[in-house]
């Protein structure tokens, strides 16, 4: 990604707003008549410093402020966080709470990839699968409602376990949900592979080989479309995977299509996931309790999203307050693929590229700080001087 | 094989059936029991110790000690600062706290009706006489 | 005495205001329609005529590098050739108000000059959207225009005449729908071109482009197009419910057959999914042309 695009022959800008953007990001796209010749994206609209906030609020209020880094994946954020501070303090939560954090986990990958499935419909101009997709994703959002008390943003974790538990009657109308669901998603898989309209918006379009998809680190479905067996639920499993395990769902043709059939794939494997959960779910209490101050250390933890892979850093330094936390979320290691993929191909095929990867740019803006080889020390700012430094900028843009 | 109009099922029942619009506020579906809602406290059972202010992620509790012997205390609550994530239900350790299944509908057209204090009125009258006017802090962070 | 009458009707009835006012309900209709068709409610019965006058009374804002009398001017253009289109097609179930021989070239031209407009205005500006709206427009105007030419010419070889009153006298005899079903398909599909319905909504793909060749526009431009797109529906729609469904008895005849076409034309957009600028081309010069041409090997060898 090149710090300033060259004002070549013909720019598209897609972004900050956009209809084809659900949230802020800036690409610029090179285009010769319908082709586009180079891309450039740019990040950071949607920063709000949640790494930094999180170093002046205790552990408690943390877990809340980190469920809100993303709407639709939320939970794995909080359950992240969760699993690393549980491993700082040296805490096992309960085989229950791991159990229903990962039921919680699974129904919200079913809810994000029936979103996308909407929303990249919508992109392809194909409205009536939008809609209707949308209209069952209600349902599974009604389920969670119903269970955590919340339709986003469910609050299920505490530091050392959940908050809440399933009963049977929960769990005979999670199973009838569960059954509306899979239902659906036949007839949806059937739609995406069978009506040759839409087939013509996805077949061979943004082919990405294995090895491509390996270079540029790619994570999630948008790797495993690509034959990259990479999924943590099963090649690292936590919480609650070892005892109810996820067959990974492959793809080798690496093209939209693929992408689309893989999480299709991946919504069956939840709901038989979940359905095993509530067969077998241990007995035991909910949590367990957690002291105030976290004692000194460092965990990384990697949990699967439905984007992808996110990574957990988090550094406490013994104090009620961590010292550092790192967010990594799968859309970063994505958007690099989108870059380089959409060169070549018409500027129609653009928007449905970058839903391909099922972008979530909330999650990704995190700060970082580049320090420029061979050109001395990385440019520090204080705070009175950033300031001073944003104030002249916009005074020189609006003369 | 291909297809063209796969959707054609769903497009041609949909003609016959009821649209899948909810329609609020003319007619309003029951929130289920776990649905996290306005903030209630028990007054008999609060001790004033202010844990959940403490764990108040969105710093929308405030517990105003006035006489810790006698055991009065004032609470504000802000409601439009709450994020409604029922942390403060679970850190308070007498179960003083609940949350509201069917009170969920909470806009107001003015500011005032978002600021609540629980607490014996006397002592409520005490605060808000002690406090100068308009003197609320913001959500700030020490 | 004459002279009043005559300008009442090209104002008000048939003509004008109450072209405007069809219009205006069609589109409803079609958005009520596709609502419903995805399960949905719609929007309620006045919603056009309110985004009209909303954008009627909102600023006109003329961007930089624009040439303000083509801005200006071409939204005005766009909506009198459409008017002036309907004035040769059986409006309402009424004979056309004017006629002479050849107008369904000429209707079919005024119609297009509404498309042209469009290209026309997104070319205009310096924004990039509107410039390649504008290309997509063209092309596709291009595209469909040959082929939904020779669909509607079928019934005028079939009348002897290119008069459109003809055509419709003749076809209220002979139902062309079923002599001439593959020119009946063409002749729908490439209604749906020309009114850039979806799946031939390239030219306005608002994931990819905004709003395509008006994007720049708002206020009483944008509302001046957009009562030209709804007068180009009903024009659009009376030409080939006419033409293939045996002409209009009534006013009643009139609103049953039209609606008939948009229910078909709503359904279409239901299901499929947006093509390609490329693919839209594709599909008019290969399958379109081909299966027009073949309509025509077949009314000329069974007619001879």
């Amino acid at each position: 990604m090149e710090p300033n695009p060259v004002p070549a022959s013909f720019n598209i800008p897609i972004g900050p707003q956009h209809p084809a953007l659900k949230e802020p990001g800036h690409f610029q796209f090179t285009v010769d008549g319908e082709i586009v010749t180079r891309a450039y994206v740019r990040l950071g609209y949607a920063h709000r410093g949640i790494e930094k906030a999180a170093e002046e609020r205790n552990w408690i209020q943390d877990l809340y402020l980190l469920e809100r880094v993303c709407g639709i994946c939320s939970h794995i954020h909080a359950f992240s966080y969760c699993l690393a501070v549980e491993q700082l303090a040296n805490v096992q939560a309960p085989p229950r709470a791991q159990a229903i954090r990962v039921l919680v986990a699974e129904l919200e990958r079913i809810h994000s990839h029936f979103l996308w499935m909407g929303v990249s419909a919508h992109e392809a101009g194909f409205d009536t699968l939008f809609m209707y997709s949308w209209r069952d994703r209600e349902r599974v959002m009604d389920m969670l409602e119903s269970l955590t008390g919340n339709r986003v943003n469910y609050s299920a974790n505490i530091l050392g376990g959940v908050k809440f538990d399933v009963d049977a009657a929960q769990a005979a109308s999670i199973r009838l949900g569960l059954d509306f669901l899979e239902d659906r998603a036949h007839h949806y898989l059937n739609v995406l592979s069978k009506d040759a309209m839409f087939l013509q918006r996805t077949r061979g379009i943004g082919v990405m080989t294995r090895a491509q998809a390996e270079v540029m680190g790619a994570v999630g479905p948008t790797a495993r479309a690509s034959n990259v067996p990479r999924d943590l639920r099963v090649i690292a499993p936590y919480a609650a995977y070892p005892q109810f395990p996820v067959h990974m769902v492959l793809d080798t043709r690496g093209d939209l299509q693929a992408r689309f059939e893989v999480r299709i794939q991946e919504l069956f494997e939840s709901i038989r996931v979940i359905r095993l959960i509530l067969d077998s779910m241990p007995e035991s209490e909910l949590s367990v309790s957690m002291p105030r101050r976290i004692p000194a250390g460092e965990a990384v933890v990697r949990l699967e999203a439905p984007r992808g892979e996110v990574l957990y850093f988090v550094k406490s330094n013994g104090t009620d307050k961590p010292a550092r936390l790192k967010v990594r979320t799968p859309t970063i290691c994505n958007l690099n693929s989108v870059v380089r993929l959409v060169i070549g191909h018409q500027l129609a095929d653009v928007p449905m590229i970058l839903a391909g990867i099922d972008p979530c740019f909330s999650c990704n803006d995190r700060m970082v700080q580049v320090s420029r080889v061979g050109q001395g020390d990385p440019q520090d700012m204080s705070w009175a001087e950033l300031r001073n430094y944003g104030i002249n900028y916009y005074r020189r843009l609006s003369k | 094989m291909e297809k063209i109009g796969t959707m054609f099922s769903d497009v041609s029942s949909s003609l016959f059936r009821r649209p899948a619009t909810e329609f609020y506020p003319l007619e309003r579906r029951e929130a289920p029991p776990q649905l996290r809602g306005l903030l209630h406290l028990d007054l008999k059972s609060c001790t004033g110790c202010g844990l959940c202010a403490m764990d108040c992620p969105a710093n929308a509790i405030r517990v105003t000690m006035l006489d810790r012997k006698a055991k009065r205390f004032v609470m504000d609550y802000h409601i439009d600062r709450c994020a409604f994530c029922g942390q403060c239900t679970r850190s308070c350790r007498q179960g003083a706290l609940s949350m509201s299944s069917d009170e969920w509908e909470l806009a107001q057209l003015d500011k005032a009706p978002f600021l609540v204090h629980f607490g014996d009125p006397r002592d409520v009258e005490q605060l808000l006489a002690a406090t100068p006017p308009g003197g609320n802090e913001p959500a700030k962070h020490d | 005495m004459n002279a009043f009458l005559t300008v009442l009707r090209l104002l008000l009835f048939p003509g004008g205001l109450f072209l405007l006012v069809v219009g205006l309900f069609y589109q409803w209709f079609a958005r009520k329609l596709l609502a419903l068709l995805q399960n949905r409610i719609g929007p309620r019965w006045f919603q056009p005529f309110a985004d009209t006058l909303k954008l009627l009374a909102k600023e006109e804002i003329v961007p930089d590098g624009v040439n303000p009398y083509l801005f200006i001017g071409l939204p005005v253009v766009a909506l009198a050739g459409t008017l002036t289109a309907a004035l040769y097609v059986p409006i309402a179930g009424l004979a056309p108000s004017y006629g002479f021989p050849g107008d369904l070239i000429v209707v079919l031209y005024l119609l297009s000059l509404l498309t042209l407009c469009t290209g026309l205005a997104g070319a205009n500006t310096l924004d990039r959207f509107s410039l390649i709206g504008a290309t997509r427009t063209l092309t596709q105007l291009f595209a469909y225009e040959a082929p939904f030419l020779l669909a509607m010419l079928g019934p005028a070889v079939m009348a002897g005449s290119w008069q459109i009153g003809a055509i419709t006298e003749y076809a209220r005899s002979h139902w062309l729908i079923l002599t001439q079903p593959l020119g009946f398909i063409v002749a729908v599909v490439g209604l749906m071109g020309k009114l850039e319905m979806p799946p031939f909504d390239a030219p306005e793909a608002h994931t990819e482009i905004v709003a395509g060749a008006l994007t720049e526009y708002s206020g009483r431009g944008l509302g001046l197009f957009n009562l030209g797109r709804a007068v180009e529906l009903v024009v659009g729609l009376t030409l080939v419910s006419a033409v293939y469904l045996g002409g209009f008895a009534s006013p009643l005849s009139f609103l049953a057959k039209s609606g008939a076409i948009l229910f078909v034309l709503v359904g279409i957009q239901a299901l499929l999914t947006r093509l390609r600028i490329d693919q839209t081309v594709g599909l008019w010069w290969r399958y379109g042309t081909l299966v027009v041409l073949a309509q025509w090997f077949v009314m000329i060898v069974v007619w001879r």
